[in-house]
């Protein structure tokens, strides 16, 4: 518990106002979107500036206070959720967009500023923010740089680390550095690019400067229905094998169809999947080559295929899409979003084991995917009601992400480790990958005291050695036995 | 006391030697001082690096040899050629990713993903010598970078040695992954600093196939600085326009001022590209080029006795830079040649100048660059001048920060000790 003296001092650093102490008032800060992890943090900070920032930290560092930075709270894995006996460091009131420079195609903005709003300022002048994660009407940018955010176009225009030039960050014990630049290849290691992605375990941004990217002369989107997986999934590969680069390329499944259009009437085909293929660029392009996306989709025994043919109708389409998440409480009471990666090529080989996993379980799993990029977020539904349910959701969604890391893929494409996944992070890398992880994290953080006991698979100390050197299990056996 | 005067010079080469085998292991230099061993695999590798640690043995990771004058001088004890590592070992074609190990040459391995109309969309210095470990160390990149970018985006996962022989591996083999720290970012640009790479997984790119290279003459004097201005608005308009050129680069070269475009399109669309770069560069002459123009930046290290300088800038800056670099020079007889990409990066090199003219001209550039968050790194420096030139420019805060992730990656700093910032 926060002693009387610590809670004064947090109160002068940010003010009466910038101060929650209450109990009714923290409950809105005890977890974030995933639901089922919760903490009461001892109280919660919403400072202004970054001088206020450092202010509290350095509070947090003299005491070894642990903190946790949050955003919009938006985010899938808990890394939001707050640490017992520590403080939240909420930076919803720093959200101002402090420059503009469309000559360089640059902004800077504070933590706070809602990933959106960051294209509405500077779309008149035919420009966007491109990292667009379904949640970007609420989420922050502060919580994107901890995530390193992705979303459905960055299969063409890169996640939320590419778009990062620098950032200012107070440190764990109160120092204000900045770390990269506005130009490129500033002299030094590439801390921006460690930085971005280390979900709140390095310090806390309190200010970002972002690229922004010239809106493209067209865009358009095609639906294409299909009567299995495998057929959407070989046309994806199709698309690549000819050499072009769409600006993203989703999967949808039956169930997540069915979710879909319960919930927001997007007018999808009925079918056993739907491909949905967007390509932007210069007019004539764009024409070309959708031609040639059609052709494929032909080849692959498309059933139906439609173009957007208004802006209407394309957000419409995307609405669909990226309602898919919310969308399942249609159709099941309780459900598990999670998030691996695959080699594209894996996909239908994958998903054959998702459902023998599924029925050997006694449940359904609904599937959504970044195709292109092989991330995909198997939903797995189930009924909290019906005894041992919910044990056997959780430990199925855990062994779907053993065998992405089986296919050669990753735990998580964008939503991050947090609290949730931190035992798979484990499965996914040896442990002299992790240790090494924690020497950038004991530079950082020596105290450990930023969103500790998260991400990595157990606690363990600064000073504490790695053991002796032994061959890295994923070479001389495959996937190590770790889990 | 310390622990490499424990062993005679014979004795580190009888060990060395003994892990990887005598025709593997030479000395270098004239005094000898520097033992050359070229390890044939991975487990070697983390077996030189546990001797020298133990032994307090500096180690100089190298690849081609192409830019080891680059960063501070250094002679180290041992130096550790990745080049026997030189395996394409994985190329998943339908995934657009592939893994190689870092003493493959740039070129080898472009020449085995071209089989299947794939590449890493980067284009290098040296192509033919530099190796995949050496261009990641150093974090070059060319003209390319600015569709494609730079290698932290080109990068997915990477296996690296740690100073105690650790094998650790960082990403992974598919382009989207959060999982973990990016250590694979810490370790590009890194000058060999923080480990050895052993490996890198990219993400690959199709081969342009259909490309096509505009040269846009600057008009006026360039010694005046006015044929770089007469180029600025022009380069403006043309990143500002919705088109999505694959390089463009400012050139000042062989008495020519020039804006150099490449534009990636299906063939049926290449005319309509033409005329709207030809709408927005206005009156300029405009002519055809080929590929070879894209080599411009390596011709600045043609001479060897020219200093280069990498000076990075907003891309506003470009053109009013490269015009006061000429205006600065002109009066002194100084020759100088840049070659700058649109995403702010210029490589500048200068002739025939004096000593002391050449040291000011960095200082003077540096506090220029500097106002608007850009940085100045001396790449090249005439032998003479070795020692009296900060390579790298002044802290900008971060380097305690840097300092400490050193002090944990390598606490005996046996890897490359003093050559990179703030003398890590």
């Amino acid at each position: 518990m926060l002693r009387h003296g610590q809670i004064d001092e947090l109160r002068t650093a940010v003010g009466a106002d910038g101060l929650i102490t209450g109990n009714s008032q923290l409950q809105t800060y005890e977890c974030d979107a995933l639901t089922n992890f919760r903490v009461m943090p001892d109280a919660v900070v919403l400072p202004r500036t970054a001088a206020q920032t450092q202010a509290v930290v350095r509070v947090c560092a003299r005491d070894r206070i642990p903190l946790v930075s949050r955003g919009a709270g938006t985010g899938l894995s808990g890394g939001a959720l707050p640490a017992a006996g520590g403080i939240v460091i909420s930076l919803a009131r720093m959200n101002r967009i402090l420059e503009v420079d469309f000559a360089n195609r640059q902004v800077v903005v504070e933590p706070g500023v809602i990933n959106a709003h960051v294209t509405q300022r500077v779309a008149a002048r035919g420009y966007f923010y491109a990292p667009d994660p379904s949640s970007q009407s609420v989420c922050t940018i502060g919580g994107n740089v901890a995530e390193n955010a992705g979303g459905a176009h960055c299969l063409k225009y890169g996640f939320t680390t590419t778009h990062v030039l620098a950032l200012d960050v107070v440190l764990p014990s109160g120092e204000l550095v900045q770390l990269g630049a506005p130009t490129l290849d500033a002299p030094g290691y590439d801390l921006a690019g460690v930085f971005v992605g280390s979900e709140g375990t390095l310090g806390v941004a309190t200010k970002i400067t972002l690229r922004i990217v010239k809106r493209p002369e067209v865009v358009q989107t095609l639906l294409a229905a299909f009567d299995s997986i495998q057929a959407a999934g070989q046309t994806v590969s199709d698309v690549i094998a000819s050499r072009m680069l769409p600006s993203a390329m989703e999967i949808m499944d039956e169930l997540s169809i069915e979710a879909a259009e319960a919930a927001v009437h997007a007018h999808y085909p009925a079918c056993k999947a739907l491909l949905l293929v967007e390509l932007d660029g210069p007019c004539s392009e764009v024409e070309e080559l959708m031609r040639a996306v059609k052709e494929l989709c032909r080849n692959n025994d498309a059933s139906e295929i439609r173009i957007a043919q208004s802006e209407q109708e394309r957000a419409l389409v995307w609405k669909g899409r990226k309602a898919a998440f919310a969308a399942m409480g249609r159709i099941s009471p309780n459900y598990i979003v999670q998030d691996g990666v695959i080699p594209r090529t894996a996909l239908p080989l994958l998903l054959d084991e998702i459902e023998q996993l599924a029925t050997a379980a006694g449940l359904r799993v609904a599937n959504v995917f970044h195709a292109g990029d092989g991330n995909l977020h198997p939903l797995v539904l189930y009924d909290r009601a019906v005894a041992r349910q919910e044990e056997k959701a959780v430990e199925l969604s855990y062994r779907i992400l053993r065998l992405c890391v089986d296919h050669g893929g990753s735990i998580t494409g964008e939503h991050g480790v947090g609290k949730e996944k931190q035992e798979a992070l484990g499965y996914m890398f040896a442990e002299p990958d992790l240790a090494t992880m924690q020497l950038v994290r004991c530079a950082f953080d020596p105290e450990k005291i930023a969103n500790p006991d998260k991400v990595f698979p157990r606690p363990r100390l600064c000073a504490e050695k790695p053991g002796p050197y032994t061959p890295h299990p994923l070479e001389t056996a495959g996937i190590a036995e770790i889990f | 006391m310390n622990a490499s005067a424990a062993l005679t010079q014979e004795q580190r080469v009888a060990q060395l030697a003994a892990m990887v085998g005598e025709e593997h292991t030479r000395h270098r230099g004239e005094t000898a001082q520097t033992i050359q061993v070229a390890p044939g695999d991975i487990q070697q590798v983390a077996e030189i690096l546990r001797f020298a640690n133990a032994n307090a043995l500096s180690v100089m990771p190298s690849g081609g040899g192409t830019k080891l004058g680059w960063g501070n001088t250094l002679t180290a004890d041992i130096e550790l050629s990745m080049k026997n590592l030189n395996q394409l070992r994985e190329h998943a074609w339908q995934d657009m990713t592939c893994t190689v190990q870092a003493g493959c040459t740039w070129t080898a391995m472009q020449d085995a993903l071209k089989t299947h109309g794939q590449t890493v969309a980067l284009d290098p210095l040296c192509p033919e010598r530099a190796t995949v470990g050496g261009i990641v160390a150093c974090n070059d990149s060319g003209a390319l970078r600015l569709k494609y970018g730079g290698l932290r985006d080109l990068i997915i996962g990477m296996t690296m040695m740690l100073a105690d022989g650790t094998i650790a591996k960082s990403g992974g083999k598919v382009v989207k992954n959060v999982a973990g720290y990016d250590m694979h970012k810490l370790l590009t640009g890194s000058f060999g600093t923080l480990g050895v790479i052993a490996e890198v997984n990219f993400r690959l790119h199709p081969v342009e196939e259909h490309r096509h290279t505009w040269t846009a003459v600057g008009t006026g004097e360039i010694e005046a600085g006015s044929a770089a201005s007469s180029v600025a608005e022009p380069l403006r308009a043309l990143l500002d326009a919705q088109l999505t050129p694959t390089c463009v680069q400012l050139r000042v070269l062989g008495g020519e001022c020039a804006l150099d475009i490449r534009v990636a399109a299906p063939p049926e669309c290449l005319g309509e590209y033409e005329k709207r770069i030809r709408n927005i560069l206005g009156t300029l002459a405009i002519r055809e080029s080929g590929e070879e123009i894209w080599n411009a930046r390596q011709q600045l290290f043609d001479d060897n006795d020219a200093l280069v300088l990498k000076v990075s800038v907003l891309p506003t800056e470009i053109c009013p830079l490269a015009a006061e670099l000429h205006q600065w020079t002109a009066a002194d007889g100084t020759n100088l040649e840049l070659v700058a990409q649109a995403t702010g990066l210029m490589m500048v090199a200068v002739h025939s100048a004096t000593d002391a003219a050449l040291v000011a001209l960095i200082e003077r550039l540096r506090a220029r660059v500097s106002k608007s968050g850009g940085s100045v790194v001396a790449l090249q420096i005439p032998g003479r001048l070795r020692g009296s030139v900060d390579v790298w420019g002044p802290d900008r805060g971060a380097f305690s920060l840097m300092r400490e992730i050193k002090r944990r990656f390598d606490p005996a700093r046996i890897l490359n000790p003093g050559r990179f910032v703030g003398n890590i």
